[in-house]
This record gives C-alpha cells, structure tokens and sequence, in this order.
C-alpha cells in the first residue's frame, strides 16, 4: 500500500514538473532547457511577496504564478524569436538563461533553512496503515485537476485550438490566420506559469534551494524523453513508470540507487524507441 | 467590373532564382478566376505571395541565415496595397487559402479542424461558416467525429475547403484542389466551386489540369516559368489551341 501510495505521488510529482515543459514543446517545438530555473526562481518570487511584501500566501502564489508566465513570454519574445527554429541556438539560449537564473539566485544568498513555502494543508491521515500528509494528497489532487483543466483549455478555448492547429501544422495555422510567433510565446508563458504551479504546491515539502532547479530539468527531461517529446499521455505514462520505479527502488534496493531509474529509463528508450513510449517517428516521416 | 484583387508586375526570387516574373492579373469581385500552370510554373508561389504566406517564409529563411526571398511589385486587395500585410490580418480582411495537397490537423477531428480555422472568427461566425461547409459538403458531418488523418484524400480536400470557408473568406484561394482526386471527385469539387461563389465568395483557384475547372471558371491566366503567357475569358482559353493541348489534355 505505501509503495502504491508514494509511488502515485512521486508519479505525479514528476508530472507536475514536466507539463510545462511538455506543453512549451508540444506546441511550438522549442524545449525550453529553463524551465526548472523558472520553476524554482518562482518559488523565491511567491517567498519573496510572502517574507518581504507581507502579502498573504495565495496572493503570492497567484502573483508567482502570473509573472513567471510573463517572464516566459517576454522570454519568447526578447530572447527566442530572433533565433526561432534553429533548434542549436534556442538550446543555447534557453540553458544559458536558465544557468544564469540559478546562477543569480545562489549569487543573491536564496539558499537555507530561511527558505521555505508554507504548507497549503497541515496534518494527515492514515490510509490503510501508511501516513500521508495533507499537502501530498493535495499534489496529487491538483496534478489531476490541471491535466483535465489543460485538456479542457485545449480542446475548448480559441486559444487551446490555436495551440493544437499550430503543434500540427504551422503553415495551414498561418493560412488560417493563427499567427505563430504568438502562439510560440503564449506556449512559453503557459509552460512557465505550470512550471509556477508545481513549484507553489510542491516545494512546501522542503526547503528550497537554487540547484532543485536543475533537478527538476533533468526529470522533466528525462519524463518528456521517456514518455516521447509531444506526447501528453506518454508524459504520464512515463511519470508513472519512473515515479513507481523509483518508489520500489528505495524501498527495496536503497534510496542511493533512485537517480537510477530514470537514467536507466532514458538509455532504454534510446536505445529501443529513440521517439519515447508515445512519440511519433517523426525523424522516420520526414526522411520518408 | 469592380476589381477585388489586383497585381501589378509581382516579382518573387528565390536567391537568385525567379519564381515570379512581372506578374499582372485581376481578379473580379464575383468570379471564378483559374490559373494554370505545369510543374514549377509558380503558381503555389502565387497563392503563397497573395495569402502572405511568403512574408512568413522569408522571415524564418532570414532568421536562419537561410535562403533570401524578395518581393517586388503590388499587391491590392479593394484598392488598398497589401503587399507587406502579414497573413493573419489578410485573413481578417477575407483572404483565405486552401493549401495544395489538403494539409489539415490530422490529429484534431474533423469538427476540431473546422473550429481551429475558426479562430480569428466570433462564435456565431464558425456556427454559420461549419453549417455552409456541412451544406456545400454532406459527406462531412457524418465524418466530424473521425480523425482527419483517417479521411481518403478527397475527404481530406473537402475538410480543407471546409476549413478556409469557416475562417470567412471574401476571396478564397484553392491551390490545385483537384489534385490526386478521381475524376469522378474532380467534377464534384468544381461543382461545389461554384457553390461557394453563389455565397458572395470570389474564388481563385490554381490548377495543372484543367479540364474539370474550365466548366466553372469565368476567366483564366496561364503561367508558364512565372511568366503570364496567355489571359482571356472561358470561351477564350477553351477554344486556344496551346492551352487545349497543354492543360486540357485535348
């Protein structure tokens, strides 16, 4: 059971860390290698309106969320679309910003024990023998609360369409008159605001440091690599298949040995399905 | 005859190659205007330069230090020059191209696609603009929950003018519909040609092989290497020799 349990929050931790990513790649195709240092560099926003503007948590968290979009939009628009489609550069760019963004957080002394989110929900329960504390169950709630929410923004808002029309063909997108680099940025700005999201509800479980930064990049890595780059539901799969795999490796070889799974995940599928679990062959179709 | 869509000596280069050479034409509010043309004569060049698909273009070869696309001459749409206009305001002004070889969103449905070219539409707009592509195609609605990835190339050419007419086009381009479609399909698509223009919607269309189109078209240009080679009405072009044995297979 407790395998079970932790194995479905490590999952959708996991999950929670790549959607933003995912999305971001889905859409536009660019992989936004800053995504973990806006992940974080959020969480220092919502502590910093919280311990230095005194404003109360939710607020924070709202105005946290609200301006890492921004900050990914003015990223795509600033940085990015000078160099859109060339995918060497906009990896550059895009790891170069967000070693720079941790880079300065440890530079501004946003390390220690001082640096810590407040729970949304304190105490737990017992579910069938195992102790579980409010706010995991809380990570898994919003978790499946933002997948239908995504879905349902993409599938029902003029704006998800457009996402859709211009993730499957950009040219007929334009023809239609969805433009672009417009929707390129929006793609940035959600991928940053969920990158805000999972930061305000998952580092309440810890402190918070600038080098979780990098953590969180190379899982939604590894999950985006593993499940295939565009795929949302091999996105879950994969967080599944690597939370779990990580849960039963701690419990049953040693918490040493968790890094690895998804190591071993990423040379797997590389090795079998270069496109991931869900990806589509897409090196394979344009050769064709 | 009031004139909806006027070029005037429209050049395109590739580098240094001329897709596009001193092209002039007009389209009349109203018609049915054919261009025809053989492989790599620029006619998808033309659709593409017209639509502002090619401001696009140059801008993603420019920021890649790739290819350098010029383009020279006048655009005018009612009068007004559009020649720098980027494509999505020449959408919101009513020109819409249909794509050659029917490129939709194969992995949206065919109601999602139809909804997704809605987008710079209001939402009654897409109600009425999905009901006329219903109406001028039947076949579609009984297909709207289907795959369009899944649909046969003729259902794919529907959705796809399906598409262009719910983004609310004043002048819809249709580069070479008819292509890779069963002769049976062919003379039903340029039936439904004629179907939109008693809409109120002027149509351009770009076609290799024109027998099918010839019935529906009020006017015709030929291009040959990007160059205007012959212009006249129906009558005109069915009865030219050249264009008989060139695009008429006769």
């Amino acid at each position: 059971m407790s395998t079970l349990i932790y194995g479905t929050i490590t999952s959708i931790v996991l999950a929670l860390y790549t959607l933003g990513f995912s999305l971001t790649y889905g859409i536009s195709g660019l992989a936004n290698f800053a995504h973990g240092a806006l992940y974080i560099l959020s969480g220092f926003i919502a502590w910093s309106f919280i311990n230095q503007a005194g404003f109360p948590f939710f607020l924070s968290a709202l105005l946290a969320i609200l301006i890492s979009g921004l900050i990914g939009f003015a990223f795509y628009w600033v940085l990015l679309l000078r160099i859109r489609g060339i995918a060497l550069s906009e990896l550059i760019v895009t790891f170069a910003a967000g070693i720079a963004i941790l880079e300065l957080l440890t530079w501004r002394g946003f390390y220690g024990i001082q640096y810590s989110l407040p729970l949304f929900l304190r105490g737990g329960i017992e579910i069938k023998g195992v102790a579980v504390d409010y706010q995991r169950l809380f990570v898994i709630g919003t978790g499946i609360f933002l997948l239908i929410l995504l879905y349902l923004f993409v599938h029902h808002t003029k704006i998800g369409l457009a996402f859709r029309g211009i993730a499957q063909n950009e040219r007929t997108a334009l023809s239609l008159g969805i433009e672009s680099d417009w929707i390129g940025a929006l793609s940035l700005a959600f991928g940053s605001a969920l990158a805000a999201v999972a930061a305000i509800v998952i580092l309440p479980m810890g402190i918070m440091e600038s080098t979780i930064g990098y953590n969180v990049l190379i899982y939604a890595l590894t999950v985006a690599i593993v499940g295939g780059l565009e795929s949302t539901s091999g996105m879950i799969v994969a967080s599944f298949i690597i939370g779990f795999g990580q849960v039963v490796t701690a419990r049953y070889i040693g918490a040493q040995w968790m890094i690895i799974v998804p190591l071993s995940a990423i040379i797997l599928v590389l090795a079998i399905r270069p496109s991931g679990l869900f990806g589509k062959f897409k090196e394979l179709e344009e050769r064709v | 005859m009031e004139i909806l869509l006027e070029i005037k000596n429209l050049m395109v280069f590739f580098e240094n190659a001329l897709a596009l050479n001193d092209l002039s034409l007009e389209i009349p509010t109203n018609e049915i205007v054919g261009v025809l043309g053989s492989n790599s004569a620029g006619k998808t060049t033309l659709m593409n330069t017209v639509s502002g698909l090619i401001i696009d273009m140059k801008k993603k070869e420019d920021r890649r230090g790739g290819e350098r696309i010029n383009v020279l001459g006048e655009i005018r749409f009612e009068g007004e020059d559009i020649t720098n206009i980027k494509p999505s305001e020449r959408v919101k002004r009513g020109i819409v191209l249909s794509r050659e070889r029917h490129p939709i969103f194969k992995d949206s449905d065919v109601l999602e696609n139809l909804k997704i070219a809605g987008y710079l539409r209001k939402g009654k707009e897409i109600k009425e603009g999905i009901d006329f592509a219903f109406n001028l195609f039947p076949a579609l609605p009984e297909l709207k929950k289907r795959k369009a990835g899944l649909l046969s190339g003729g259902e794919q050419q529907m959705l796809s003018i399906g598409m262009a007419l719910v983004a609310k086009p004043r002048l819809l381009l249709m580069d070479e519909p008819l292509l890779g479609l069963s002769p049976f399909l062919q003379a039903k698509l340029a039936k439904s040609i004629k179907g939109i223009l008693e809409q109120g919607i002027t149509v351009l269309v770009t076609e290799q092989f024109a027998r099918p189109l010839i019935p529906v078209i009020h006017r015709g240009y030929v291009i040959e290497n990007g160059m205007l080679v012959f212009s006249g009405t129906r009558e005109e072009l069915s009865d030219n020799p050249e264009v008989k044995s060139a695009y008429l297979g006769v």
